[in-house]
């Protein structure tokens, strides 16, 4: 029989097909804080050359948390927009939402919250290649309580074509209908502030709310007192710091007329529209830079692992030392049971084999290693693991393992009918399992992090790309070194024990670790996404036993077998829908918790002179967890954290966080685990990556 | 529906007319600038009386503010050195209420500016907001200079240029700097009232 993991190939290709990174093309990748998300839409979906687009930043806040309008208020920063497109284009200015007005304490400010598109137009030249990228880099203050500059770079890939409507031309349309309109009405100020509408419509204004286009022309926090007489409105502001009645005075007014439903106008006692500088400016060239390499990383404490052939000679034990981590157990368990299988076969056989697993991780680690590259190189802040953030890659991977694990329980069997057929495509099957076997392998792997990796891959990562790929196929090539001894000395081969009927109970026996590591990822999934998440992914995992139950009963003479695989298939699909829709990360409940980590907190607590310990960490994070469970939350570590009056953050890195990715790369590291203690006043202090109680106390204990 | 539209319009005016007599509060320039006392870092009380006839001037902060973070990265330091060093009086306020950003007690307060090099004359405790309510601060850093009469003579932004980025103060126009000099040198201040930018002003509710 082949090795089971042949028949997971169509599965494996159509769930990989699931995966966010794919999305449609008129939206750019999301940048996601705990502050919001944001993203870049196009209302079309292909550029007419020649013609004007509408481009929009889509920005979804988290309550509480908002950005500025043109004119701030008396704090904040209006956004800025910077758009790399073909030479020859142009860009329109932004066209604003009417503000709200947002009063804290003494302070007025006009903001943008809830659901909000800023959008532009993008004007394109007589001529464009097929497909054209363009890219937006934005920055904005987004403030709550605290204000936190962010900014983020947005690519679209767009092709040539007539422009058709995209999906998110509705949200366009939307933002349109809601704009500030321009009246026919006559606006004239006096010289004590006071504003005049005049013109039809204007008497029966019921409230009225004028917020100033550019910054202290009126107190922005003053009352605005509306009265109405025939066809004239009047509100009194009050003069501001930059008042000047001889200038004009623009804005936007929300007012509510007689039928009781609000509106914003447009109000400008200009003749001629006022020119402003724009928020919105195209850059010159048509790509941004790539995002430069972290700034502190030259004096990070990991800056000895990334000279030379070091980084190259630790990776290699990396990933050999990968072997031993909990993660990969499940794998390791059906490639023992392959080896089994072989161990009567001749040595030629299982040199195949070995070498066709080897292949499988070493060609899985470039694949990886290009991914990162190019994720990175698009503007997004991956590292080792991060598939691990995406919640459909985590109900994937559950269904998956759930799948090998009703395999080996013997719901169903896989390719028996291959094994019958002949020899020649049973070996064929048998190499290629052995690779997908070694693609999982890697794929499971990734939670786990073995000692000397984390320099290793940071090191990788800012490195020349030929230089990250070895580093890859160094990791990669530790991790199958066990397996090429096997091949290039058959002698060890010959000592595997002879198949017979053990192996069957072995094989059922291999399910349960299978059935572990679904639900393991089922409650990682139920960190990301909440009960719904782990409903889906409970559901996909319902129709997948239905399914081998029903291939199952296919392969065991049930009549008309066709019908009954034909059902299996039509359920696999329902649950690949099921995986697919996995809901997105949830907000993370407003860091407030003690000991929850956030830059602010632990700059104030080192600036208050306490020692920090901080622990960076995930749900999906196997070597995290066990370092928690037999080190961190140990008596022995508490106690002593206690006594020397130490502060303990934690950061969990479960969803995608740029505080902590940030945190990560500036001290070298690109994934999880990662501790840091601050002695009070002192330098800080990396542990390893694999923890004990008495490492932790040793590190705790004064530097020589 | 009336009954509620009437409230809303009533709890809004409320608000409004709130933020106005707090805005409304705020000096002007040219016109004296409003007594106060505060306790600085180190428990003494401090007055604006106590230096009477020299050029004093007011720097909020708030060290979690991205927009201050700007400004000392050397920028501040260097100007409250300059400025102190040529007879004037520096006062850094700091009106984070308690629970708030940036809010910190006074030996914090003293470490902070020894690991900054921060060079104030006093740095003063308001986490009741009563002096910055009196002056009118909206934001972090918002810049005040008094002259030696007693008269406010400066009240903005720290410089031309609204925006986090440290790259950009090279290309501003200084604008405390221009302020702190012409008084020292008792010449009229250009631009004596101008944007402030930042952060808000962390008052208690």
């Amino acid at each position: 029989m082949p090795p089971i993991t042949a028949f997971f190939r169509p599965l494996l290709v159509t769930l990989l097909s699931l995966l966010p990174s794919l999305a449609p093309a008129a939206e750019s990748a999301p940048s996601t804080t705990p502050r919001a998300t944001v993203s870049l839409l196009s209302a079309s979906d292909a550029l007419a050359p020649g013609q004007t687009v509408e481009l929009g930043l889509h920005f979804r806040f988290q309550p509480g948390w908002h950005i500025y309008w043109m004119n701030p208020g008396d704090a904040g920063q209006a956004p800025r927009i910077e758009v790399f497109a073909p030479a020859g284009s142009t860009v329109g200015d932004l066209r604003w939402p009417a503000p709200e007005r947002h009063v804290d304490g003494p302070i007025t400010t006009f903001v943008h919250q809830g659901d909000v598109l800023l959008p532009f137009a993008l004007t394109l030249p007589a001529s464009l290649s097929a497909t054209t990228v363009l890219s937006v880099k934005a920055s904005w203050l987004v403030c709550k309580d605290i204000c936190i500059p962010d900014e983020g770079v947005f690519r679209l890939e767009l092709p040539a074509g007539a422009a058709v409507p995209g999906a998110d031309a509705p949200l366009f349309e939307a933002a349109r209908a809601a704009a500030p309109v321009r009246t026919d009405w006559q606006v004239s100020v006096d010289a004590t502030g006071q504003l005049t509408l005049r013109g039809a419509g204007a008497g029966a204004l019921r409230s009225a709310d004028f917020f100033p286009a550019d910054w202290g022309r009126i107190e922005h926090g003053a009352a605005q007192t509306l009265t109405v007489e025939g066809d004239v409105a009047r509100i009194a502001l009050v003069p501001g710091a930059e008042f000047d009645a001889a200038r004009p005075l623009e804005g936007v007014l929300r007012a509510t007329g007689a039928d009781g439903v609000e509106r914003a106008l447009w109000l400008s006692t200009a003749d001629q529209p006022v020119t402003r500088p724009p928020v919105v400016t195209l850059a010159a060239g048509d790509e941004p830079p790539p995002p430069g390499a972290p700034a502190q990383s030259a004096q990070s404490p990991a800056a000895d692992e990334t000279g030379g052939l070091w980084p190259l000679l630790f990776a290699f034990a990396g990933g050999l030392l990968l072997n031993l981590m909990p993660c990969v157990f499940p794998v390791l368990a059906i490639k023992a049971l392959s080896f089994a299988r072989a161990g009567g076969s001749e040595s030629a056989r299982v040199r195949q084999l070995s070498l066709a697993y080897c292949a499988g991780v070493v060609l899985s680690f470039v694949a990886l290693a290009g991914l990162l590259l190019a994720l990175r190189a698009a503007g997004s802040q991956a590292g080792w693991g991060f598939q691990f953030q995406s919640p459909v890659f985590v109900a994937a991977m559950a269904t998956l393992l759930f799948a090998i694990g009703l395999n080996l329980s013997g719901v169903f069997d896989v390719g028996g009918r291959l094994a019958s057929a002949g020899s020649g495509l049973a070996e064929r099957g048998g190499l290629a399992g052995s690779f997908f076997t070694g693609v999982l392998a890697v794929v499971v792997a990734t939670p786990c992090t073995a000692p000397f990796m984390g320099g290793a891959i940071a090191a990788a990562l800012t490195a020349p790309a030929v230089v990250t790929v070895g580093i890859f196929v160094a990791l990669g090539l530790g991790m199958a070194l066990p397996y090429l001894l096997l091949a290039f000395f058959p002698a060890l081969a010959r000592r595997m024990p002879k198949p017979g009927a053990w192996m069957e109970r072995f094989k059922q026996a291999l399910a349960f670790p299978m059935y572990g590591a679904a639900a393991w990822l089922v409650w990682v999934l139920s960190q990301q996404s909440g009960a719904d998440g782990v409903l889906h992914a409970l559901v996909a995992l319902l129709l997948v036993a239905l399914a081998a139950w029903l291939a199952g009963s296919a392969q065991r003479g049930a009549p008309r077998p066709c019908l009954w695989r034909a059902a299996a298939v039509l359920t696999l699909v329902i649950a690949a829908l099921a995986v697919g829709r996995t809901p997105a990360p949830q907000p993370v409940v407003a860091a407030s918790a003690d000991g929850t980590y956030s830059p602010q907190r632990l700059a104030d607590l080192r600036a208050s002179g306490k020692p920090v310990f901080v622990n960076m960490t995930a749900a999906w994070c196997v070597t995290c967890l066990m370092n928690e469970k037999v080190a961190l939350s140990t008596a022995e570590v508490q106690a002593a954290f206690a006594a020397r009056g130490i502060v303990y953050l934690k950061g969990d890195w479960t969803r995608a966080d740029p505080d902590i990715t940030a945190f990560l790369q500036s001290h070298g590291r690109d994934g999880v685990p990662l501790y840091v203690f601050y002695p009070a006043g002192g330098q800080p202090v990396l542990l390893p990556q694999i923890l004990t109680p008495g490492v932790v106390l040793a590190h705790l204990e004064p530097q020589p | 529906m009336t009954t509620a539209i009437t409230h809303r319009s009533a709890l809004l005016a409320l608000v409004l007319g709130l933020g106005a007599a707090l805005a409304q509060a705020a000096p002007k320039v040219g016109e004296p600038a409003p007594a106060f006392s505060a306790v600085d870092s180190n428990g003494r009380s401090v007055k604006l009386a106590d230096f009477a006839g020299r050029t004093v001037v007011l720097e909020w902060t708030n060290h979690g503010c991205p927009y201050v973070q700007k400004w000392y990265q050397g920028g501040m330091q260097a100007l409250q050195k300059a400025s102190t060093g040529k007879g004037a009086v520096w006062l850094t306020v700091l009106s984070s209420a308690p629970g708030t950003q940036g809010h910190v007690d006074g030996p914090t307060a003293n470490s902070m500016m020894k690991e900054q090099g921060a060079a104030p004359t006093h740095y003063l405790l308001d986490p009741e907001g009563r002096v910055g309510r009196a002056y009118g601060a909206q934001v972090t850093p918002h810049m005040y200079v008094i002259a030696p009469d007693g008269r406010l003579a400066y009240a903005g932004g720290i410089d031309s240029i609204a925006s986090a980025d440290v790259s950009d103060i090279a290309k501003a126009e200084p604008l405390a700097r221009l302020a702190i000099d012409a008084v020292l040198a008792g010449r009229p201040v250009a631009k004596a009232q101008t944007r402030p930018y930042g952060c808000s002003v962390k008052y208690a509710n």
